[in-house]
């Protein structure tokens, strides 16, 4: 089967999710695979790209949010495509890098963390997710039960961001902050509050979080 | 003093109430939780917002029933109390109407958090059924009209509107809320000022307008599109200025006196009911009714 060139499938990618065009993102993704096309590139290039032109335009006021939703339904079925191939591939998962994951509380955002917690997975990492809406004592537990070394927290509102601070506050007064690394990100999210929170870092994009997790945890790659 | 708010929308500039969220945070109520539930719980509370209100010079307070509709009494467990809190509701505002010697009733109807496709999975029938049982409820407990606030979907307001007036032939005015763009004003699903005003009047509304999201600022360059195109009268609730991030608790920092000077100048270009949204209390309403005059009523 001839391969597209991948410029060209990263801008088809690129442009159903732009379209909120679900089918034919999920039937590019396939595409790709059958093709041996590189998926991280598909992903970084194509797929992500896409989700932050949608996120661009919404800031824009040119997007509203049923296409901020049909995107993002896009982006989920292709990565869901994607998934278990980048994971296939992905070498074991090494036990002292365990990850993680959540939105923060009351906030439902869920694309960007989701994204990167397979770009991770797929680097050998082993994420727990703990999805969106997640209160802060239960990030603590499971920095605590799962022995994790890195913590990535997500938020996409203002007023949700605040509870960054304060996880990093708990892991403290449960002293657990020197055992593991924190990092943040989502829109509102900058350096700038990363650094006055006491986060070890801040990562504005999937493949961003993935170099940032590997330098915080001393990991080559 | 006339209950019609039709009536007295043609006679004069109607003063509704401003923000009852914020005057509940005030009096130490915690953010976050059922808000109309305080009509069962705090009455003395609820009664006493609406007298300051009332004292402050509004012609209009709207019922602390915000959040007691169905879907948004479900997200607290209290689905089952939805008749008790929205009578509740109704029954304290009369009193408090009675006790100043006048004002109107609103039955203050909010959106249910519920998302029609592609945001969500809510059927027409599911919208509808939720309003009218609210709409049914206040009007037992005696409201004058229903305002509806704060929807950021045009087509839920619509459903809104069609279901209040299935089951209760008492007036309804509608509210959207909209967010300043770089192209212009929009909700959250992209619905415009125009296309607002033209759909919901068709519908049948009474008045039309925007509340919440914005500060007065953004709320005066959206009022001369609202009267523009609207035939009939524009209602503007702006917030009291952006709120800021305090810590964890949001702030509101425009003075009543630049909030009313605002609002006063939302009137000369034709708004017919004026009043505060979020971070407003009687002090803004107090401000506007100082510019405005006194009611003048027979």
């Amino acid at each position: 089967m001839t391969g597209m060139d991948p410029t060209d499938l990263h801008r088809q990618q690129r442009q159903a999710i732009l379209d909120g065009a679900t089918a034919r993102a999920v039937e590019l993704a396939r595409r790709a695979i059958a093709e041996g096309a590189s998926l991280t590139d598909c992903i970084d290039l194509g797929y992500a790209a896409g989700i932050r032109e949608v996120g661009r335009l919404w800031e824009e006021g040119e997007y509203f949010l049923p296409e901020l939703v049909q995107g993002a339904d896009a982006m989920k079925a292709a990565m869901e495509v994607l998934r278990p191939e980048l994971l296939g591939g992905a070498a074991e998962p090494r036990e002292e890098l365990r990850v993680v994951l959540g939105t923060a509380a009351g906030d439902i955002h869920d694309i960007g963390k989701t994204l990167v917690g397979t770009v991770l997975e797929a680097n050998g990492f082993t994420v727990i997710d703990l999805g969106h809406d997640v209160a802060d004592d239960a990030f603590v537990d499971a920095v605590e039960r799962e022995r994790a070394s890195l913590l990535g927290m997500s938020a996409l509102l203002t007023t949700t961001m605040p509870a960054h601070g304060r996880v990093i506050e708990r892991l403290r007064e449960r002293c657990l902050r020197e055992s593991v690394k924190v990092m943040v990100g989502g829109a509102p999210v900058t350096a700038g509050f990363a650094e006055a929170i006491g986060a070890d870092g801040y990562a504005s994009s999937a493949m961003e979080a993935l170099n940032l997790a590997r330098n915080l945890l001393g990991v080559s790659r | 003093m006339t209950t019609d708010i039709e009536e007295l929308l043609a006679r004069r500039t109607v003063l509704l109430d401003g923000g009852f969220g914020t005057a509940l945070i005030a009096r130490g109520l915690e953010a976050g939780g059922c808000t109309s539930l305080r009509n069962v719980e705090t009455p003395d509370v609820v009664r006493e917002i609406h007298a300051g209100y009332l004292a402050a010079g509004s012609d209009v307070i709207q019922t602390n029933s915000f959040d007691a509709n169905g879907p948004s009494l479900a997200r607290h467990g209290l689905e089952e109390r939805l008749p008790e809190l929205n009578l509740a509701a109704a029954r304290l505002a009369r009193e408090a109407v009675r006790q100043a010697g006048g004002g109107i009733v609103a039955g203050d109807i909010g959106p249910t958090g519920l998302f029609r496709p592609p945001l969500g999975t809510s059927t027409a029938e599911e919208f509808e059924g939720a309003f009218a049982l609210q709409a049914r409820a206040l009007a037992e407990g005696g409201v004058d009209y229903f305002s509806l606030e704060t929807f950021s979907d045009m087509e839920e307001a619509k459903l809104a509107v069609r279901a209040i007036r299935s089951v209760c032939d008492l007036p309804v005015t509608a509210c959207l809320t909209f967010d300043r763009k770089k192209r212009g004003f929009f909700t959250m699903m992209g619905d415009t000022l125009e296309v607002a005003v033209h759909e919901l009047t068709e519908e049948g509304v009474v008045a039309v307008g925007a509340n919440c999201s914005i500060g007065s600022d953004a709320m005066l360059e959206a009022t001369g599109t609202l009267v523009a195109a609207a035939t009939i009268p524009v209602i503007v609730k702006p917030n009291a200025g952006m709120p800021r991030l305090e810590g964890d608790r949001a702030v509101y920092d425009q003075t009543p006196a630049d909030f009313a000077r605002d609002v006063v100048k939302m009137v000369e270009l034709g708004a017919r009911a004026v009043g505060g949204c979020c971070g407003s209390d009687d002090r803004f309403i107090a401000a506007i009714r100082t510019l405005l005059g006194p009611k003048g009523d027979a």
